[in-house]
């Protein structure tokens, strides 16, 4: 299902110590803007426009917002209009390069499953203007407890999207040139030290793991649309909507006009919405036709395990954890499937008997 | 627009003013509104007049005989009722005495005067007569009240929002105030505010009332694996939505 | 990236159009004729929408109910229901209101030539469907015969009275209906669309079926027509979501595995008829 472009491990690579790394970080700035990990509060990460690199974090397990805000903001305007005049304005998207420094792989794919959303059927320009000039370095990371992307086949060091890739070493990073832009770059940088033997190490493990192989789950998704797992989470989720909009998969949305204090001019802005909060499938009349969290939670899964795949021939699901870190029932994406997988497997053995 | 500004009046009702006074926070828009509308009430001094207006904004609950008698007389004389904050939406905070037996509570509060001073359950507004629409929140929510006021000057239906608080504290990159340690409400309480009290280091009350088709057990449960006892969630579930949460209640109507 | 063409065409964008009248229906409905820009015709299929869009107001989708043989200009049947289509009833003529669309899968005509043609309308539901029943009569000669039923709560609830009319006096069309509940002047039948199924003499092999109703209604009338011994793979239903965009990406309209704003809102029925949350 997933097509490596790239095996690191046959790939020559430079070195570049911290300190190197975040002269790398200011040569980018002095190119183009330049987005990367901040920290946020206490414990919490966000992508970032870097103004100072030394607030760059090169090490962190996720941020909260996935990678999609730069090009399905939040809040958009979609258009801008004139009640008395009864005309609107076109909104600009000003497309600028832009550097995405420090990306995850899993974040890297997410971005690319978004990009099958907005290219197929009727390509929407907003998302794809947004999306133009981007080059995305990767960067290696520890996995934690939520994430679970390699039972995705999705490995720390999936290279695929990304102009180099920053391998953590001991004092340092590995980078790897993966495309072409990104051997321009560390050309023009200059300090990068030529390591002449591929490296290879261990990939650290995931504690966080599917218990069938990922080629397999659109296959179960075929059987547990009837399993008792949906009513068992619906006991504990409240239905606050934070899975669907942390996702990096998740693009559903909202559109509303808000007009201004003289009740004349306005905006038709764009939200990001989810399938999880009861008022999504709401028609006139106050019909609900999915008004039970536990056909909700199923819709949303379904959604990332089959509906799209069977379109676009790959999980919408990248294994990120955000969904499962930031639940605040503590409902866990992993264990969602597992148990529908036992679910199926009890079933399947039923039948054999 | 076109010809009459709207006729807007604000009643008082059960409440602690507390909304009265967020109004005239807004700096930068009250001018703007003022002029969209004739004002024509502000606060109490409406005895014997027999006016019609627009719209009718009500602010705090129902808990007196004298309250319902009114109501009833403002709702005969307007167009559209808005219930403004809190009390009015729900009963508000002022509920938590319909948890104790009322003479209790007229004792507590009035003492040997309690005779004096009749007292009913604390109702929401929509309990005696027929509301359009509510800005919820204690106090009521800016962002709401200026989306509600709006689109009526507009002349269409506000946008009511049914979903919760965390919606709009993830749209703004809050980080999670429960991931924090904290007690939060945002999860099942209903969106609208702007997750302001989230977005500057406060945790959700639950100020604004409990989204629709909640999962009540869920979210006691929730606040249990966050260190939270029943008593201690459902406590704090109820502090503003006495009426809502708590089913065994009915105030009659 | 760097490979992908597309077009930088806004799906987003609205085309103000021309309200040329306004017709009062009932109490609840209106229609709205109305004419694009240079009176180009909006080239839709019956069972199309088009969303709708009043700045301030907002969008909505909203079927197409004339017949794309009575272009270039259109008409929408609306209901007031929604804070757009509130204010829609307060237009008249002359004012002006975005359109984006047409949307969706409508009826595929070809399927219905040659075959008797069943029309199952409740309340609304006709809107939709009088695009295909008016489309059905302007090229009569491609189909066999035509019978339309009816159903509405009420008398004053009866949507289009004077094509009502026509329908009875033509020679070519059978048309029946009943309401759910009568008033005095009311002299037909009286009770829900599925009583009026039973007695319609039909060749079941050769009747195609098409059904637009509120969502209530397809479980029963399906069922009748199941009694009826009428195939599956004859019916064709239309369904209604909140489709936000239009375009297949907002989310809002899917049912399972399908768009409606894309795969409908016109379905053939054996493609829905296993999906939980479409009927």
């Amino acid at each position: 299902m997933n097509q490596k472009l790239n095996n690191i491990n046959e790939m020559k690579c430079q070195f570049l110590d911290e300190n190197a790394t975040y002269d790398f970080l200011k040569f980018l700035k002095g190119r183009s803007k330049v987005f990367a990990p901040h920290r946020k509060g206490e414990a919490s990460y966000i992508y970032d426009e870097v103004s100072d690199v030394k607030d760059v974090v090169l090490q962190y397990p996720r941020t909260i917002q996935p990678l999609k805000k730069y090009f399905l903001p939040p809040r958009e305007t979609l258009l801008s209009f004139n009640i008395d005049e009864n005309n609107f304005t076109e909104s600009e998207i000003n497309v600028e390069p832009r550097i995405f420094f420090g990306i995850h792989a899993y974040e890297m794919e997410g971005v690319m499953r978004l990009d099958y959303t907005f290219e197929q059927g009727q390509p929407e320009s907003n998302y794809l203007t947004r999306r133009e000039q981007s080059t995305f370095i990767g960067i290696s990371y520890e996995p934690d407890e939520y994430h679970f992307s390699k039972s995705l086949g999705i490995d720390i060091d999936s290279v695929d999207g990304f102009s180099l890739y920053f391998k953590k070493t001991d004092n340092g990073y590995y980078v790897y040139e993966i495309d072409a832009a990104g051997q321009q770059l560390m050309k023009e940088f200059g300090k990068g030290k030529r390591v002449d033997i591929p490296v290879t190490k261990e990939e650290p493990e995931f504690t966080n793991k599917i218990k069938y192989h990922y080629n397999r789950l659109p296959q179960i998704f075929e059987h547990v649309y009837d399993s008792k797992v949906w009513e068992e989470v619906a006991e504990r989720c409240v239905g606050c909507g934070t899975c669907n909009l942390l996702c990096p998969t998740c693009y559903c949305f909202d559109v509303r006009d808000e007009v201004e204090i003289n009740a004349t001019e306005g905006k038709r802005e764009r939200f990001w919405d989810g399938c999880m909060l009861n008022p999504f499938a709401e028609v006139a009349g106050n019909e609900n036709f999915r008004e039970k969290l536990s056909s909700r939670t199923r819709h949303r899964l379904y959604r990332k395990f089959k509906y799209i795949t069977n379109k676009s021939g790959e999980l919408h699901c990248v294994g990120c954890g955000r969904c499962s870190k930031y639940c605040p029932a503590d409902i866990s994406i992993t264990k969602i499937i597992n148990n529908l997988i036992d679910d199926y497997a009890d079933r399947q053995q039923k039948q054999v008997i | 627009m076109s010809g009459q500004k709207p006729k807007v009046a604000f009643f008082d009702f059960t409440g602690c003013e507390g909304c009265q006074l967020n109004k005239l926070n807004f700096e930068n828009e009250l001018l703007d509104l003022l002029e969209l509308v004739d004002i024509v009430e502000f606060r109490e001094a409406m005895d014997g007049k027999a006016d019609y207006y627009d719209i009718a904004f009500i602010e705090g609950g129902i808990s007196t005989p004298q309250c319902i008698e009114r109501i009833h007389d403002i709702r005969r004389r307007c167009g559209v009722m808005v219930a403004l904050g809190q009390c009015a939406v729900s009963g508000g905070i002022n509920a938590m005495k319909n948890l104790h037996p009322s003479e209790w509570v007229q004792e507590a509060v009035y003492g040997e005067d309690k005779y004096l001073f009749p007292s009913i359950p604390a109702q929401p507004v929509s309990a005696i007569v027929n509301v359009d629409y509510e800005v919820r929140g204690c106090p009521m929510s800016a962002p709401e009240y200026l989306h509600v006021f709006k689109s009526l000057i507009l002349g269409r239906k506000p946008e009511i929002k049914d979903y919760a608080v965390c919606v709009e504290c993830k749209l703004k990159e809050n980080e999670c105030v429960l991931d924090k340690g904290m007690f939060c409400l945002g999860p099942i309480t209903r969106a609208g505010c702007e997750a302001i009290c989230p977005s500057n280091g406060q945790y959700c009350t639950g100020c604004r009332g409990p989204v629709s088709n909640i999962n009540r057990d869920g979210a006691v449960d929730m606040l249990k694996k966050h260190g939270y006892s029943t008593e201690e969630a459902l406590k704090r579930m109820k502090m503003f939505n006495t009426n809502e949460i708590d089913k065994e209640i009915k105030w009659g109507r | 990236m760097e490979n992908v063409v597309y077009e930088k065409k806004d799906l987003y964008y609205p085309v103000m159009s021309d309200i040329l009248s306004v017709e009062t229906l009932t109490a609840m409905e209106k229609r709205f004729q109305i004419a694009m820009p240079e009176n180009q015709p909006l080239n839709h299929k019956p069972g199309q929408f088009v969303e709708v869009s009043l700045f301030g107001f907002g969008e909505a989708p909203i079927s197409i109910c004339s017949s794309p043989t009575r272009s270039p200009n259109f008409e929408l049947t609306v209901r007031a229901t929604g804070r757009l289509t509130d204010k829609m009833h307060m237009l008249e003529a002359g004012s002006r209101l975005g359109i984006r669309g047409p949307f969706g899968h409508g009826f595929d005509v070809d399927v219905f030539k040659g075959k008797d043609v069943l029309f199952v309308a409740g309340g609304i539901g006709l809107a939709p469907l009088k695009s295909l029943i008016d489309y059905t009569l302007d090229k009569r000669e491609d189909f066999n015969k035509v019978k339309i039923i009816y159903g509405t709560k009420n008398p004053a609830e009866i949507l289009f009275p004077k094509a009502i009319e026509e329908w009875r006096q033509k020679d070519d069309v059978e048309f029946d209906m009943t309401v759910d509940r009568a008033d005095k002047s009311w002299k037909g039948n009286v009770g829900v669309i599925t009583t009026i199924i039973p007695p319609l003499q039909l060749d079941v092999e050769n009747t195609v079926v098409a059904v637009c109703g509120p969502p209530v209604m397809y479980r029963f009338v399906l069922m009748a027509l199941k009694a009826k011994r009428i195939p599956d793979d004859n019916i064709y239903i239309s369904l209604e979501r909140r489709m936000k965009c239009g375009v297949g990406k907002c989310g809002h309209c899917q049912i399972n595995d399908v768009y409606v704003c894309q795969d409908g809102p016109v379905f053939h029925y054996p493609h829905v008829k296993s999906l939980e949350e479409a009927i």
